[in-house]
Parts: C-alpha cells; structure tokens; sequence
C-alpha cells in the first residue's frame, strides 16, 4: 500500500515535469525578455528603498534598513512572479489557449497538469529571488553560504502562492475579476508581512492578523534565518507554509479538474 | 471492418447538465476498422457523446468501453490508445509546427527517439514537412486541422477521433481531408467523426448514427440508411404556397412519401415504384429529379427548424 502510494506520487511527478517543461521551453525562447524583470526591477527597489529610503533610516531592528529589507524583496518579488504566472498567464492557458484542454487528451491527468503549473510558477518565483540575490551580491549584502536554505524556505512560499494563483485562475470568469484577489489580498500583503517595517512593534491584534498571511511566515524564516542565523521559529514558519501548500494545491487541482472535466 | 471485434461498445448511456439530458439513453457499437459517423444538428448531443468517449466528459448513467476498458475507471490507458482531434484543433500557438507534434510526444511519454521520427513521418504524410519551422499563428486553416489529426497519430492509436473535421474549411482542404481519412481509414483502428456534412458522412462513413436532442433516431450504413428512409430518388417540386396542399394531396393519392419545407415539396422514390405517374400528375410545376441522399434522411428525421447554436459547457 505504501509503496503503491509513493509509485503513484513520483508517477504524478514525473508526469508534471513534462507540463512543466513545456512552460520551460516557452521560456528560453523569451527569456531576454524575462531578464528585464529579473535584474531591473529588484535593483530599482534595492536603491530607491534600500539605499533611499534607507539613508533616513539609521537602524531597523539593530541592522541597516537595507539589510532589513533585502530578505522581504526576495519574498515579495517571489511571490508576486509566482502569483501572476498562475493567474494571468495560467488563466490564459486554460481560456483562450486550450493549452490544458489540449493536454487533457493526452494520458496526463488534471492533477499533474496543475502540479505542472504550479511547479512551474514556483520556478519563475525562484528566478526572481536569484535576481534579487545576483543584484544584491553588488550590494555587498549577501551572505551566500546562507542561501541554500534560503532559497528553499522562498521555493515553498513561491509554490504555495502559485497554488493561490491557480485557485484564482479556477474561480475567475474573466482577466480583469484578476484584479480583486491582487489588490484586496496579494498587493496589502506584500506591504504588510514585515516586509518594510517590522511585526514586532505593532499592537498585539494587528499582529495576530498578521500572521494569518502567508507572506509573513516566508519573510518572519528568511529574516531570521539570514540576521539571526538557525532558530526553531523557523522551522514554524515553514510548516505553516508547507500545510497551506498541500490545502491550496488540493483546492486548486480539483477546481480546474472541473473545469477540464465536465 | 471487422464486426467481430467491437473497439466502443456503449449502452444506455446518458449525460445530464443542470437538468438537461444532453444524451438520452443511447447505445451503439463501432467495430475494427470501421468509420462510425455520428450526424446531428448543433445541440444534438454528438460532441458530449464524443467527449465521453475520449474522457473528458463523465457519463451520468450508462456504460461506455472503449477498446475493452471502462471510461470511467480506465482514463489515462483509453487516452494512451486514442487519438483525439479536437473541433478547435488546440495547437499550442507559442511553439512552431514541429515542436507542437514532439511536446505532445512528450505527454504521451513517447520515447524521444521514436518522438522524433514519428513527427518527421507524420509531417511528410501530412504535406507539413516544408513548413515544419513555421510558427502555429501564420498557419493557414487547412494547414492548423492537418497539424491536429497528425498530433492526434502521434502515438500510433488504435481509435482516432474527429470532432467535426472539416468544419471552417475551404473545399480544396476539405476535399484533401477525405481522402486522406479514406486512405487511412484502411490502416487504423477505426475512426469515430461527427459532422454537419452529409456528403462527408456519405462518403467517408462505414455507418452512421443519426443524433438528435439526445437520442439516437437511425443507424446504419448510409446507402442502407437512405433506401430505407427515403428510397432511391427525390423529386424537388418548387410550388407556391397557395397550391402546395392540393399538389401534395396528388402525391399522397399516388402513394408517395413527402417532406414540404416552406414552398419545396421533396418527394420520395422508392426502388419498388413507378415515377412516371408521378411525373405525370405535377408536371406542370418547376421540378429536380435527383438520387437521393443522406441529406434527405437527415432532414426527415431530424427536422428542417433551424437550430439555434446551444453551448453546454
């Protein structure tokens, strides 16, 4: 029984990784393109925040402020590439492309076309924390030993909001219902999980409230992981990331398994 | 065709939207090596019957093998074995014309080597190897659906399914479409197409089913199917409308089977009777005699209203 479950887990698997291929693909044809995201946009905000911002600001949290929002720009700018390849460009596939109706011909089933995706938003969520940290390192504000598991605490979050992602891309009717999940949860989100001002400080409620974000977890275990090296909170942080991951994955798989399959 | 080796048998099968019994208790058979047509007007249920053939649709009641497994419990293996050309072909528009048949080698899980010379053969049958760098986009019609069935052959199955093949074509790539599904039909498994078009269905169809809100109202081989509904000619009467019910009343005194659509009277010849006396009595209007065709039997039986475009997804 066990061994048929771990069969039928590496079979999903592997039969994802042929979705996700197809989205790598499409992606080295265009990825000078996809450059321009990855190192513009973090050095922007690196200097006009980090370095900015920053210059008013003497210390956060005992560190300079750019040490203090190097970690959440990772997470943020994650997040939000995850997100956006699972909803627009997800939603697309699933509309106006027939990418997944086409795939559903195939021995592939829903779940793994949607494991697929989601693998595959995680990736680009992954070369956007690479881009931060490539910039960063000419900042001088990266400790690379750190980064392996740093880049594995950002991976999961950026599965788990890829998943988000494809829940929306399963409930909306159109490209511009998008907008409400990113304005109401995605953008308040990546203001508001400690990733330009620290949780600590804010009353007790608002705090609770904060920590029913996700976002906050993934910033809470890279920030503390790279200021104050390996504490258990993190491992915390992470669980939290890694159930939500399974719920949402579940949601989102057996949503767009309705839409393909009728 | 084989009619000891079934590759679908289907019973009772039935498929309910919301309420609305899209397919109503139907049953048929397609053997080996046959071309099953299914007809209909739009709504009629033929596209929910095919998806639940190919499996993207579950039947509500019923059952339904395909090549001996159950649909509803042997998914990715009946899918492994098909091969399915959608009515709106589902090219991937960011890869080129090569690239479309090899990615879908790969969720085949096709061996990369074997991938490889499959889609060289498939674009040389398909007249697509000069054209195998174009970009899906710039393709022309014809070009898109021959892409979709060499997609569909991709991995050698045993059924090939087309969901309206030749609809939006020029005649040039429809006409090339038939004969290439002629050619193969030999080949393959078995072939399973709806249409709108009778004259496809006629020629390119072991037998046909014709489908109308759900139900099945005829089955056969089209030549069968035509003597048996219509017989072997029809005479166009064009008359007008004032004197439609006197001229009909002639026809039915002679023993002739009719169909009036607005001022058309379409009369009926079977093998058995005489046309002369027919000829005789309506002489005086404006008149066809021609064989009769697939055309005839499906708009006796499935009526002459128009139908409005019904979407049930």
């Amino acid at each position: 029984m066990m061994k048929n479950t771990t069969d039928r887990f590496f079979l999903h698997f592997y039969n994802s990784m042929t979705v996700w291929n197809r989205n790598f693909i499409q992606f080295k044809k265009t990825w000078s393109v996809s450059l321009f995201w990855i190192l513009i946009e973090p050095t922007l905000y690196l200097v006009a925040l980090g370095y900015g911002v920053g210059s008013y600001i003497p210390t956060m949290n005992g560190v300079s402020y750019i040490d203090f929002y190097f970690p959440a720009l990772m997470c943020v700018s994650s997040m939000m590439v995850a997100f956006f390849e699972c909803t627009y460009s997800s939603y697309s596939k699933l509309t106006y492309q027939n990418i997944y109706n086409t795939m559903v011909l195939t021995p592939l089933e829903p779940f793994e076309i949607v494991l697929g995706e989601v693998f595959w938003g995680a990736t680009k969520g992954m070369f956007s924390a690479f881009g931060v940290v490539f910039v960063a390192t000419f900042f001088g504000i990266v400790d690379l030993a750190k980064m392996i598991p740093v880049f594995g605490i950002i991976f999961i979050s950026s599965f788990l909001f890829a998943c988000i992602g494809m829940i929306v891309t399963s409930l909306v009717k159109n490209y511009d219902q998008i907008i409400y999940p990113t304005s109401g949860f995605i953008v308040p989100m990546s203001l508001f999980s400690g990733t330009f001002f620290p949780i600590d400080q804010l009353p007790i409620y608002v705090k609770i409230l904060t920590f029913l974000l996700p976002l906050s977890h993934t910033v809470s275990a890279v920030r503390t992981l790279l200021l104050e090296g390996y504490k258990w909170s993190i491992l915390g942080h992470v669980s939290v990331l890694v159930i939500l991951s399974v719920i949402c994955l579940k949601i989102a798989a057996k949503r767009i398994q309705q839409k393909l399959i009728s | 065709m084989d009619t000891n080796k079934t590759v679908i048998e289907v019973k009772e099968l039935s498929k309910t939207f919301q309420d609305k019994k899209v397919v109503d208790g139907i049953s048929f058979s397609v053997f080996k090596g046959e071309c099953f047509g299914i007809l209909g007007p739009n709504g009629a249920g033929k596209s929910t019957t095919m998806k639940m053939m190919y499996c993207t649709s579950v039947p509500t009641s019923g059952s339904m093998m395909i090549l001996g497994m159950n649909v509803q419990t042997n998914v990715s293996e009946i899918k492994s074995k098909i091969g399915v050309i959608p009515q709106d072909d589902g090219l991937d528009q960011d890869f080129n014309v090569k690239e479309n048949l090899l990615l879908y080698s790969r969720y085949h899980k096709i061996d990369p080597q074997i991938a490889q010379r499959r889609t060289d053969d498939l674009l040389k049958l398909m007249r697509l190897d000069e054209y195998f760098e174009q970009p899906v986009p710039i393709l022309s019609g014809g070009m898109r659906r021959r892409l979709a069935i060499a997609r569909g052959m991709i991995n050698h199955p045993e059924v090939l399914f087309l969901d309206e093949p030749t609809s939006g074509l020029d005649p040039q790539a429809r006409l090339w479409i038939w004969d290439f599904l002629k050619k193969i039909k030999s080949e393959m498994g078995s072939i399973v197409l709806t249409t709108h078009y009778m004259e496809e269905a006629e020629q390119i169809c072991d037998r046909v089913a014709i489908m109308d809100k759900g139900r099945i109202l005829a089955m056969g081989a089209p030549s069968f199917l035509i003597e048996e509904e219509i017989g072997q000619e029809v005479l166009e009467l064009e008359c007008p409308i004032q004197d439609i019910n006197y001229i009909a009343g002639r026809i039915k005194e002679l023993g002739f089977n009719y169909l009036i659509i607005r001022e058309q009277i379409y009369v009926y010849i079977k093998s058995t009777q005489n046309s002369d006396a027919l000829l005789t009595a309506v002489r005086t209007t404006k008149m066809t005699l021609r064989k009769a065709t697939l055309s005839d039997v499906f708009l006796k039986l499935a009526g002459h209203e128009l139908r409005e475009e019904a979407n049930f997804r």
